[in-house]
Order: structure tokens, then sequence, then C-alpha cells
């Protein structure tokens, strides 16, 4: 770990995040700071606020109080516009076109984010994803480890500094599994800050410099620092679900 | 602006290769002509003329709201909306890139309609194509324009197909009223009557600019 | 814990201060309004039907507020983003669907005794009619929307093109032929000797049992809200914003 003197500015950070309406809490008042490089692995069970957490941070949804910042200047709520140029979300849902080819979703969602040379770049990520040989081929024909790699590269396609993954491991087989993780582990090695939300502890222990257990809304265990084994994150969660 | 002509293209190709929205409003909007013609019958020639106006609005209307509704079904697969939403770009242009593909799908319909339209009630459209293209594309801009933002919210709600046309039909009386005044107009003089264009510019007005700036919010979670 | 909770807010404090006064004001104008109106002198021409003079346009009154309302209330909650704006703008936009419901009943009876027809095309009653139907399809979308934020948001920007439509409307109708039958208002003194009072009552009577109503509906949506809260912390039931399954 070679963190010097000068902390570098979190790439991305929370602060104070809630969502609510009425009678419905899906997060209630969430910090934290992931640096670029790193991997937050966000846990927890279903309807704790993960996916709501992330779509927040990608915004697509705007807190009821809190709020993100992305690496620029302050800390100050700043333009949504600009703060969705700054993440790649790959949410549970492809936002693929089934009848567009591969090739032609990744040059349309260049377009959609201003990129120089959507062609060349859709011809880069096709490459990268391995998906060459089949990007001429409509995207609906995909099976679910291609199409994942296809979201993936639509998730990268602007090149984005974070990276959010909204349980990228569902449906996929073992092989492709890894692949991914692989995948995720060279993101943050290109310096990107990337959060994974998952409800799988071995991932979350394997992938993750950090991890949160996030139950109804809260943070109910935080690793700091430190990666988080398996065992200690089954204990935080026993713990969590018994309280 | 980048953005909505990225949707534009994306619409147009996706319906160029499937021709699925075309074909089931042109047909849609056929059979309404013929079964108002039985409907409506019309004596003469007089009374041709007289109802046309209203009638053809009536097929054209219908048309709208299946390809509006269609419009929004393909952003639905794949939470593809919520990836539009994404863009680092004022969202006024995600509305602007789906209002401006259905208003070209809508003319094209509304273009073959007209034909039929023409000899199933036997009226001269042709003298007056110029004219009348102009009226239907002004009422058309006003109808895509809150077809667009309303399809973006009935398509988030249950029983979408039905929604659209609750939500829009209220609202689309001015656009209506003035268009078929218009057309009226055109068929008994053969010029445009001034009052009912202006009716039908100043409405799409208002739609436009309220439209384009409450899509950022509507597309909120 | 940053997130604040729902405390009591400004419309809550504004409803609960509203409560008591209207409520008072309708049990003590009931009997003194029916009363003017017994008295009132009866139209030579139109018979005892132009009494509904004293019910049909306080009626309306009361509804147009509704719509004005919700739009208002709509709109701040669009900027604000506060909850209380949103339970005002949906409880305003039920009860005026209610007053409307009872100006568009009453409306024809009097047609009928005056005109000879139930219904007329004149432009304010098309409009009012209009009115209706965006205001019923507002309803409907509220209860149509799952989650109730997103209801929310998608009823604000209704209720505001639903109000910019009105003007549009009414010129459209009379490009349209729809010739007006309609008496003008009435604040230019049309109104007889000895009508005046009563009329004066029926608006108070009409707008004092609107506020009431909003009143009570806002406060039975916050009740609501609470008691759904202390359920959920019992129950904990987690959810989460965005989803898209309808």
């Amino acid at each position: 770990m070679s963190q010097g003197a000068s902390v570098p500015a979190p790439a991305l950070a929370a602060y104070g995040l809630a969502k609510r309406f009425g009678p419905v809490v899906a997060l209630a008042g969430v910090d934290f700071t992931v640096a670029a490089g790193r991997v937050l692995a966000v846990l927890g069970p279903n309807g704790a606020g993960k996916s709501t957490l992330l779509r927040i941070l990608a915004g697509l949804t705007r807190p009821s109080a809190g709020h993100v910042s992305l690496g620029t200047e302050s800390g100050r709520p700043g333009d949504r516009r600009h703060e969705r140029g700054r993440v790649g979300y790959v949410g549970h849902a492809t936002f693929l076109y089934p009848s567009l080819s591969a090739r032609e979703n990744l040059v349309f969602a260049a377009r959609l984010y201003g990129v120089a040379d959507p062609r060349a770049r859709a011809a880069t990520l096709l490459a990268e994803q391995g998906l060459t040989a089949i990007a001429e081929r409509a995207a609906g024909s995909f099976s679910r480890g291609q199409a994942q790699r296809l979201a993936i590269a639509r998730g990268l396609v602007h090149d984005p500094p974070v990276v959010l993954l909204d349980e990228p491991f569902t449906g996929l087989d073992p092989t492709s599994a890894d692949r991914l993780g692989a995948g995720l582990r060279a993101l943050a090695d290109s310096g990107r800050a990337v959060v994974l939300v998952t409800h799988d502890l071995a991932q979350a222990a394997v992938l993750g410099d950090r991890a949160l257990l996030l139950v109804r809304g809260r943070i109910a265990f935080d690793s700091g620092p430190t990666r988080a084994d398996a065992g200690t994150l089954a204990a935080a969660w026993r713990e969590a679900a018994a309280a | 602006m980048n953005v909505a002509l990225a949707i534009l293209w994306k619409d147009l190709a996706t319906e160029w290769r499937g021709r699925d929205r075309v074909v089931a409003m042109a047909v849609f909007s056929f059979l309404v002509v013929v079964v108002l013609h039985f409907a409506l019958p019309a004596r003469d020639a007089e009374e041709a003329r007289r109802l046309a106006p209203g009638l053809l609005w009536v097929a054209y209307i219908f048309a709208a709201i299946l390809g509006l509704n269609r419009a929004f079904a393909l952003e639905l697969e794949n939470e593809a909306l919520a990836g539009l939403a994404l863009a680092p770009a004022d969202r006024g242009w995600i509305f602007l890139g789906k209002a401006a593909a259905s208003f070209v799908i809508l003319g094209a319909v509304q273009a073959v309609t007209a034909v039929v339209f023409a000899l199933a009630f036997d009226v001269d459209l042709a003298a007056i194509a110029p004219s009348l293209a102009i009226v239907v594309a002004l009422g058309s801009l006003g109808i895509c324009a809150v077809g667009t933002l309303l399809g973006a919210v009935s398509v988030r709600t249950r029983y979408r197909e039905v929604m659209l046309p609750l939500l829009m039909l209220p609202l689309l009386v001015p656009v209506l009223l003035a268009a078929v005044d218009a057309t009226a107009g055109l068929l008994e003089t053969g010029t445009l009557r001034w009052r009912s264009v202006q009716l039908l510019l100043v409405t799409d007005a208002v739609f436009w600019i309220v439209s384009f700036t409450s899509f950022e919010y509507v597309l909120d979670e | 814990m940053t997130a604040p909770g729902p405390g009591p807010s400004g419309i809550e404090r504004l409803t609960a201060r509203l409560r008591g006064p209207t409520g008072w004001l309708l049990l003590v104008i009931l009997v003194p309004w029916l009363a003017a109106v017994a008295w009132a002198p009866e139209d030579s021409v139109q018979g005892v039907v132009q009494k509904i003079l004293y019910v049909h346009p306080p009626l309306a009154f009361a509804a147009y507020l509704g719509f004005l309302l919700t739009a208002l209330a709509g709109g701040v909650f669009r900027w604000r983003g506060d909850e209380a704006w949103d339970r005002l703008a949906r409880s305003s936009a039920e009860v005026g669907v209610l007053f409307c419901t009872l100006v568009v009943v009453t409306g024809p009876i009097w047609a009928r005794g005056t005109w000879g027809r139930w219904w007329s095309w004149d432009p304010r009653l098309t409009v009012t009619l209009l009115l209706w139907f965006v205001y019923l399809a507002y309803l409907l979308l509220r209860g149509f929307t799952e989650g109730s934020e997103r209801a929310a948001r998608f009823a604000a920007v209704y209720g505001i093109i639903g109000i910019a439509v009105i003007p549009l409307n009414y010129f459209a109708i009379e490009l349209a032929g729809g010739r007006a039958i309609h008496p003008e208002n009435l604040a230019r003194g049309s109104l007889g000797a000895g009508m005046g009072l009563p009329f004066l009552l029926g608006t108070l009577a009409s707008l004092g049992a609107f506020v009431h109503l909003v009143v009570r509906r806002v406060e039975l949506e916050g009740l609501r809200n609470r008691l759904a809260e202390r359920a959920g912390a019992d129950g904990g039931r987690g959810e989460e914003f965005g989803s898209w399954d309808t």
C-alpha cells in the first residue's frame, strides 16, 4: 500500500446521502469515500438500499439529503450534467437496444456521451471485451455473458474516472465471472475508482479493497481502509441481521 | 444537440429495420378511415367536405397515440430509457430527439393516410397539398411534443397503453380544434385561416417549451 | 444521521391552524345561508330554478381555486422537493375534482330550466368540462404510478401543463364556433336586489368547505405517512428507489 504523505483527493465521496419519500426510507445517511485505483464493495441484503445508493451516485436519482462529490474541486453539489459524465454505470439492466448490433449500440452510447470519435472508440472497446467477432450481430441475440460484456463496454464508453457496477455477476457462468473479476481489478489498476454492489460475501472479500455492509439504508459495518476477509464480513452480516 | 441527433438516428434506424411502427400505424389509420366512412356516410360532396377535416384528424390522432406508445415501449426493454437519462447532456435534448423521430414517422403515416382518405371520401386533397402539409406539420408538432413528454411518463405507470391517451387527449383539444378549423378553411376557400394557424403556433410553442424544460425532471427516478 | 425527518413543515402548521376556523365558519354560515336562499326573491323569468345561482357559481370558484392550487403546489414541490407541498397538490386536486363534479352536475339543472336543454357547448362549459377531464387524468396518473415519489413528480409536471392549457382551450373553443350563452361574470353588479347576501354567503360557504376539506385531506395524508413510518420502523421493510418494475 503506497500511500504517500499527501493523501490524494478521493475520486468519489458521498456525504450524508439519504433517500426517503413519505414513509419509505431507502437510505438514511451514508458517508464514504473511494480513492482512485480502489475497489469499494457494497454488500447488503435485498432492499438494503444498495441499488438506490448506486443510482444516486450515477446521477439517475436525486438524494433527499446529502450530496456526492466526484473528484472535482470542492464538495459543492455541482452540475449534475457534468457529474453524469464522470461516472460509468453498469446497472442491473444492460441499457442495450436489442435490434441494434453490438457496434451500433456502442457508437450510439459514445455519441450520447459526446466522445470525439465514436466509431474508433466502439472498435477499441469491442476489442477489449473480446466482442469484435460478433460486433455486427444484434445485441438481442447475445448470451447473458456476452450482453454483460457489451454492457460493461457501454459503461466505459466515455472512459470515466469512476465506475459503478450493480450486481454484475448475476447470471454469469464461472468462466465469465472470473473474467469479469479480473476485468474489475484491471479497471482499478488503471486508476479508476470502482464501486461494486453485490450480495456475495466471497466476491466482496476477494475484489474489494474496502467493504461496506448496508442494512436498512445505513452502514452497519465498514472495513475501513483495509481489506476484509469473508469470515469478518459474514460475522458482521450475522450481527446486523440479528440487531 | 448531438444527443438529439444520435437519438433521432437511433430511432429511425430501428424503425427502418423493422418498419413495424410505420406499418402498424398506417394499417390502423386506414382502418379508422374505412370505419368512419361507414359510420358517418356522406350523402354528397358537400357533406363529405364538411365532415372530412374532423375525420382526417381523428385518424391522425389515433395513429399518433399508437406510434407514441411504441416510441417508449422501445425504451423500456433493458431499461434503455435510464441509459438515455445517464447522458451528460441537458435531458431536453433527449426529448427533442425522441419527439423528432416520432414526428418523422408520424409524418410518413399521415401522408399515405391522406391519400387513402382522399379516395375514400372523394375529397380533393391534392389541390391544397402544400398548405395542408403545413397545417398537418403544425398539428403534429404539438401532438409529438405532448405525446413525447407524456409517453416518458406513461411508460412508467401501470396500464401504460391506456394511460397515454387519457393524459394526452384533454391537453390536445386546442391543437385538434385549431388543426380541424385550419383544414376546414383550406377545403372551403383554399387559403390558410390565419387565426387557427396562430393558435397552432402558440400551442406548439407552449408545449415544446414546457416539455423541453420538464424532461430533465421527468427522467429522474 | 443527516437525513432530515419529516418534521412538521410550514404546510402542516398552516393546516393545523386552519382546521378549526374553517370548520366553525361552515357550521355558523350554514343556517343563515339556507335562510337567505329561501328568502331571496324568486326570479320573475326563470322561476325557482334560478336559486341554484347561490350554489353553482360558488362551487365553480372553489373548483377553479382547487386546480390553481394543485398547479402552484406542484410547482413548489418541483423546485423545493418538500413532500408536504405534494400532499397539498394531491389533496386540492381531489377536492377540486369533487367540486368540479358538483359544478358539472348543477350546471345542467340550471341550464334545463333556463336554456331549455341540459348542455350547451358554450366555451365556459366546455373549458370546465375539459378541466375536469384533465384533473381526472391527474388523479388516475397518481393512482397508476407505483412509488409515491415518481407519482408526485409526474403529477407536478402534469398539473402545470394542465393549467397552461386552459387559456388555449378557451381560444380553441371560440375558434370552433362555440357560441357563448353562459351569463357573464356577476361581479359587475348584475345581481338583482336581495340576491347579493345569499350569493356572498354561498361563496363563503363553498370556499370554507373547500379549504376545510383540503386541510383535512392533507392531515389525513400526513397521519397515514406517520403510521406507515411506525409500521416500517418495526417491520424494517427495505425499499429501493428507481426500480423499473411497475
